[in-house]
């Protein structure tokens, strides 16, 4: 009986978690592309700000009736914006630090300046969730995966898998985890680092985009200020966590996002703890998914100090590093 | 070796190339015939990487032209002088260290199928591996690898592309005797196969043992090209240096006290391998001992666990009779021990500092600098302006950061800042690797005044001659212990040849 | 025929590289103000009304003011990880921490008024220390990046404070804004000022200090060395991890002080309320990327930043939104990225004709 309701209780967490967690399920998958070629943006924050104001404004504006249409203009903004940092980037060899904070800063400012009019307006072309009916609605466990929109079955399996596939089993993924590792071996080698670095960026850019244009087509359906509120900050985290492996990466994402929704849920219900009554704990909980994050990305590090370096778990060698052939 | 075509397979035809204003090669001419072994010989710095690397594809000459087979071609990049059948290994291995020998040989490469997975991959290297008769694990990691067996990946991969025409840099500089011997045959065999091999170095007796003919470099520009049979050693050199005089060093048998005492010291490399095991080794006030041996026998750790840079499992160090084991680099300063480092780049400055700052590093903390928490800017500027007088740097201001320094002035300036700190002892790591004739010359005379000034010296080098000019006894490291040491009088190039390569010795060999 | 071609030079002349910057900045303006023309807003109004906003009265120069010191304090924290090639993105979390701490004391705490203050500077520079400590063990010790670290911490931080001012500090009697209780010691006015306060003092002080640790003393020396090749450090004798440490709790300090004062020294901002930090981390950050090791330009930097933060304030209740400022900031940041990028190249010309050499 007990069991029977943590049970459910769990899964009704799981079943919020998973669409929220998309934003940064596709925002992290797109980070570890990027990094796996050696290129860190920290503009995630920008890039979903921008991702969504834009595909608000396809569907409200424009009166765009797709939502993927709507979602293909976010993720060509963000891409756009993503172009731009990897010119500067891996074309000029700026500071990478630098100019992904210049994009966090300038996005999150172009985006909600762009958004300024259309506080609350709801959006009205949404992700429609699939209903497979018949033997699906009965169960419970089922129903916790079975009823999403499409997105989240792209998110969470298709793009996982294909980016799996693609690095671990394609000469491509190969040459580009090299490029990565050692980009004067890569390009030693005859492959095109510069061309990599940036293409891997804007594509990691773009669904940075197609993250915040979810949100604000699905679970959030209406702009508002300010809106990646730190997801794009975790997903950086969590491609850490989930030591750049496609599948890794989408656990990470999605322990956070049930962390999150353990929070509401404990708002919500009014849950109680001995010394924190509902409000109280529901701010403890919000803090909980950060240090929990923090505590993840020291015990690989830890672990890597007392034991064998296991080496599957480190970043790529170049992360971060500008490239040039004739620096001696 | 069999003469091919009309024409040379590869030829370059003045070709000049500058970095940031200094000029590392200037209107250089070289040409390839199929068939042959081509030995491009000069010291470090004479350009002998850059044209190889112009050859390669990887650097843009400023002026002058490459022509393959006759026509000639514009390289704009590496996969374009691959495609053209030129390949490269290079000294500093171009191999993904987290990736297996197969990944690595597929790199990059058109043949490799689209699709793939690791298994199917090794199976390709080794059938490839088969065909040319040199073999290597296909599953192992890099780096797992000895560094002979990655030079070997190189070479495959460089022949899985095709290349009719190899090109080696330095490629005996990290091998054993033994791994020498097993890349001549290789050689032999690939040149007999058709293929042609340009073969760089700085070593002339392995030159005149592999090559068919020889181009000497200097500074930049081309001194001679001729055929190998009938070169001597000494005509060699002259034309690489430019100048026969050496300096001249009289060896003592020095019975004075003992500086410094290194007692069965046992300690671990960076991939937790034993390094040293059970070193033994004293040092006299006014004596220099020369540790020889090819790199990478643990003269990099033996270097380190005295910089107290490094942790010693087992064993004792003595300076001055004082116990420093395990002690900090910090202490190790105090006591006055001075050390020239290895890694000139890495370890011995701080690149993007300037050389007013990087003169007092290692002993800024001393009273003529120092009081309280204050440094005393002034004295630092004085003591800096001295040493770059004394020691002959050439830079524009005491300002300039030392990353614009040449090596060879970086080297004076190093040497001389650890001849301050030396009061007692001094650890020479490589301190002439990289330099021109006249840095190295300089260098090895401030070693040798210091000598002369009472304090104890220990030399390593993988450079035997520079090790039997300068040391007054010799030992010799191989495989992280000490196989010897003779007194200057007794040490004989041959035997100690011998010992470096692992042999126990001469008598052994029959 | 001639041609041009870029060539990396080896040194960074200091000067160069701060002018590069500079004018990678103000490109960067130039650009922003092109792209508000063609949206249709006139830039040389706003920039006129900004600066009339600012100058026009004594209330303006104040309003100025008042920002720039928490962006100050923000900003030598930064800058003084900077000197050691660390990335304190977290200076937000420490302030809070430290304004966090300053309340706790302040309205916990009965004592005399001068010692309130010094127990709330304490507790908020103590705290601000505290924040930063598992961020600065786990870089110096394991080597894991401090960006991420120490920017997590700032969201804790947020949640932190909203949980006391809505929670278990919250002022009941309050009515309409919900924040904490207020302390009621404040720091003492600067006479001749409606609103300054000897907060101001502050960071000119720390900024002073530090121009004269990196000018005059060891351990000035030992940080920049650190900053440049922690491996030669070593070899120097420098035991870079506790020094490493060391440095980052006093960064980390510098911004809890920070909170502590913004909540002692502005007028009206005596308590902890849900929108108190309001961005001064990031400005900070981008005052001390400009300024890049020169405190005399932080100093400068900061007050600049602060009036163009204060105008986009202002500017609101004349039709423009705050927003653009961030836009602005983002646009200024590339173009100091870029800016410090160009300062490394420069032209060179090429001959591209064939020249016959001697060939022996």
């Amino acid at each position: 009986m007990i069991f029977g309701l943590v049970d459910n209780a769990l899964l009704s967490l799981v079943k919020v978690a998973i669409p929220a967690s998309t934003v940064v399920v596709l925002c992290a998958l797109g980070i570890m592309l990027a990094e796996r070629v050696g290129v860190l943006n920290l503009g995630q924050e920008g890039l979903i700000g921008i991702g969504a104001v834009y595909a608000v404004i396809a569907a409200t504006d424009w009166g765009v009736g797709s939502p993927w249409i709507s979602m293909l203009v976010g993720m060509v903004a963000a891409a756009t914006a993503g172009a731009i940092f990897a010119v500067v980037v891996v074309v000029f060899r700026a500071n990478q630090v630098l100019a992904g904070l210049a994009l966090a800063i300038g996005g999150i400012g172009l985006s909600n300046q762009l958004g300024v009019n259309r506080n609350g307006t709801p959006i009205r072309t949404l992700f429609a969730e699939i209903n497979p009916g018949g033997r699906f609605t009965s169960n419970a466990f089922l129903e916790t995966f079975f009823f999403h929109d499409p997105v989240v079955y792209v998110a969470y399996i298709l793009l996982p898998a294909a980016f799996w596939f693609l690095l671990f089993r394609t000469r491509h993924g190969m040459n580009m985890k090299a490029v990565g590792e050692n980009p004067a071996s890569a390009d030693a080698a005859g492959v095109n680092v510069t061309w990599a670095r940036i293409g891997y960026s804007v594509a990691g850019a773009s669904l940075a985009g197609a993250g915040g244009a979810y949100m604000v087509l699905s679970f959030t359906p209406m702009w508002a200020p300010d809106i990646a509120r730190g997801r794009g900050w975790v997903a950086l985290a969590v491609v850490i966590f989930g030591a750049w492996r496609p599948f890794r990466v989408v656990a990470g994402a999605l322990l956070y996002g049930t962390m999150i929704s353990l929070g509401m849920t404990a708002q919500a219900r009014n849950w109680n703890l001995p010394f924190l009554g509902p409000r109280d704990l529901s701010f403890f909980l919000s803090m909980i998914p950060y240090l929990v994050t923090i505590v993840a990305i020291l015990i690989p590090a830890g672990a890597a100090r007392f034991g064998r370096r296991v080496r599957s778990t480190s970043a790529p060698a170049g992360l971060a590093v500008p490239y040039s052939r004739e620096e001696r | 070796m069999t003469e091919g075509s009309a024409g040379p397979a590869l030829e370059a035809r003045g070709i000049s190339k500058s970095f940031g204003g200094i000029s590392a090669l200037d209107g250089v001419d070289f040409d390839l015939i199929q068939g042959e072994v081509h030995a491009l010989l000069g010291e470090n710095g004479a350009g002998k990487t850059t044209l190889s690397n112009v050859l390669a594809g990887l650097y843009r000459a400023d002026a002058g032209e490459v022509l393959v087979d006759g026509s000639p071609r514009e390289f704009r990049t590496p996969s374009q002088a691959i495609a053209a059948g030129i390949g490269m290994v290079h000294q500093h291995f171009r191999l993904v260290e987290p990736m297996t020998v197969a990944e690595n040989l597929h790199l990059g490469w058109e043949d490799t199928p689209k699709v793939c997975t690791r298994r199917g991959l090794a199976a390709r290297a080794r059938r490839f591996m088969d065909e040319i008769g040199l073999h290597v694990d296909p599953t192992a990691y890099i780096w797992q690898l000895s560094v002979g067996e990655q030079q070997r990946v190189e070479i495959l991969r460089v022949l899985a592309r095709g290349a009719r025409i190899l090109i080696l840099d330095e490629p005996t500089a990290v091998l054993t005797a033994q791994e020498t011997t097993e890349l001549f045959d290789v050689l032999r065999r690939l040149v007999n196969g058709g293929r042609s091999v340009v073969f760089i170095s700085h070593k002339l007796k392995e030159v005149l043992d592999v090559s068919d003919r020889i181009t000497v470099l200097r500074r930049g520009v081309k001194e001679l090209t001729r055929p190998t049979e009938g070169a001597t050693i000494p005509e060699l050199a002259l034309l690489m240096t430019g100048e026969s005089d050496e300096i001249n060093v009289t060896h003592r048998k020095v019975d004075g006290k003992v500086a410094l005492e290194i007692s069965k010291v046992t300690a671990r490399n960076d991939r937790d391998l034993i390094a040293l095991r059970e070193v033994d080794l004293s040092v006299r006030e006014g004596e220099i001992l020369g540790i020889a041996g090819v790199s990478g026998n643990g003269q990099t750790e033996l270097a380190e666990v005295l910089a107290g840079m490094r942790m010693a499992d087992h064993g004792s160090v003595h300076v001055g009779g004082q116990d420093l084991t395990n002690a900090s680099a910090r202490v190790v300063i105090d006591h006055g021990v001075g050390h020239i480092p290895e890694d000139r780049i890495g370890m011995g400055m701080v690149l993007p500092a300037s050389v007013e700052d990087n003169a007092v590093l290692r002993h800024y903390r001393r009273d003529e600098f120092s009081t309280g928490i204050g440094l005393d800017r002034g004295a630092v500027t004085a003591f800096a302006e001295r040493l770059v007088n004394v020691a002959r740097v050439q830079t524009r201001s005491l300002d300039a950061t030392v990353g614009e320094l040449s090596g060879g002035n970086q080297q004076r300036l190093i040497a001389h800042r650890e001849a301050a700190v030396a009061d007692r002892v001094m650890i020479a790591s490589q301190p002439t690797r990289g330099l021109d004739v006249l840095a190295a010359q300089e260098v090895q005379s401030t070693l040798l005044d210091l000598r002369d000034g009472g304090c104890a010296i220990l030399l390593i080098s993988d450079d035997l001659d520079e090790i039997l000019l300068m040391s007054d006894r010799v030992a010799v490291m191989y495989e992280g212990k000490i196989v010897g040491v003779f007194d200057s009088a007794d040490a004989d190039r041959d035997k100690i040849g011998i010992l470096m390569g692992g042999h126990q010795d001469a008598s052994s060999l029959r | 025929m001639r041609s041009f071609r870029l060539e990396r030079q080896l040194d960074l002349d200091p000067r160069r590289a701060a002018l590069c910057r500079v004018a990678g900045a103000l490109c960067a303006l130039v650009l922003s103000a092109l792209v508000l023309a063609v949206t249709g807003r006139n830039p040389a109004w706003i920039l006129w009304q900004a600066l009339d906003a600012i100058f026009s009265r004594q209330r303006g120069i104040e309003g100025v003011v008042l920002r720039a010191i928490p962006i100050l304090m923000t900003a030598l924290a930064v800058a003084l990880s900077l000197r050691l090639r660390i990335w304190n993105i977290g200076s937000d979390g420490q302030f809070l921490a430290g304004a966090f701490a300053a309340v706790g004391v302040g309205i916990n705490l009965n004592a005399p008024g001068w010692v309130m203050l010094l127990a709330m500077a304490a507790a908020g520079t103590l705290a601000g220390a505290v924040w930063i400590l598992i961020p600065a063990l786990a870089r110096a010790y394991w080597g894991v990046n401090e960006i991420i670290t120490t920017l997590l911490l700032n969201f804790v931080a947020v949640q932190l404070c909203a949980w006391a001012a809505l929670g278990f500090w919250r002022d009941e009697g309050a009515w309409a804004i919900q924040s904490t209780e207020a302390i009621k010691d404040t720091l003492p006015k600067i006479p001749g000022t409606e609103s300054l306060t000897i907060a101001l003092l502050f960071p000119l002080v720390i900024a002073g200090v530090l121009w004269w640790v990196f000018r005059s003393t060891r351990a000035g020396y030992e940080i920049d060395m650190i900053g440049g090749n922690p491996k030669a450090a070593a070899f120097a004798g420098i035991n870079v991890p506790r020094r490493v440490v060391a440095v980052m709790l006093v960064t980390g300090a510098i911004a809890g002080l920070g909170g502590m004062i913004q909540l002692a020294g502005s007028p009206g901002a005596q308590q902890l309320s849900a929108g108190f930090s309001a961005q001064y981390g990031l400005s900070g950050f981008i005052v001390a990327a400009i300024a890049a090791g020169s405190f005399l330009g932080l100093v400068v930097a900061g007050f600049l930043i602060a009036a163009m933060f204060f105008a986009g304030l202002v500017l609101q209740t004349r039709g423009l939104s705050v927003y653009i400022i961030l836009a602005l900031y983002g646009i200024i940041l590339i173009g100091v990225a870029v800016g410090e990028m160009a300062a490394r190249y420069r032209l060179v010309r090429a001959e591209s004709e064939v020249v016959a050499r001697r060939s022996t």
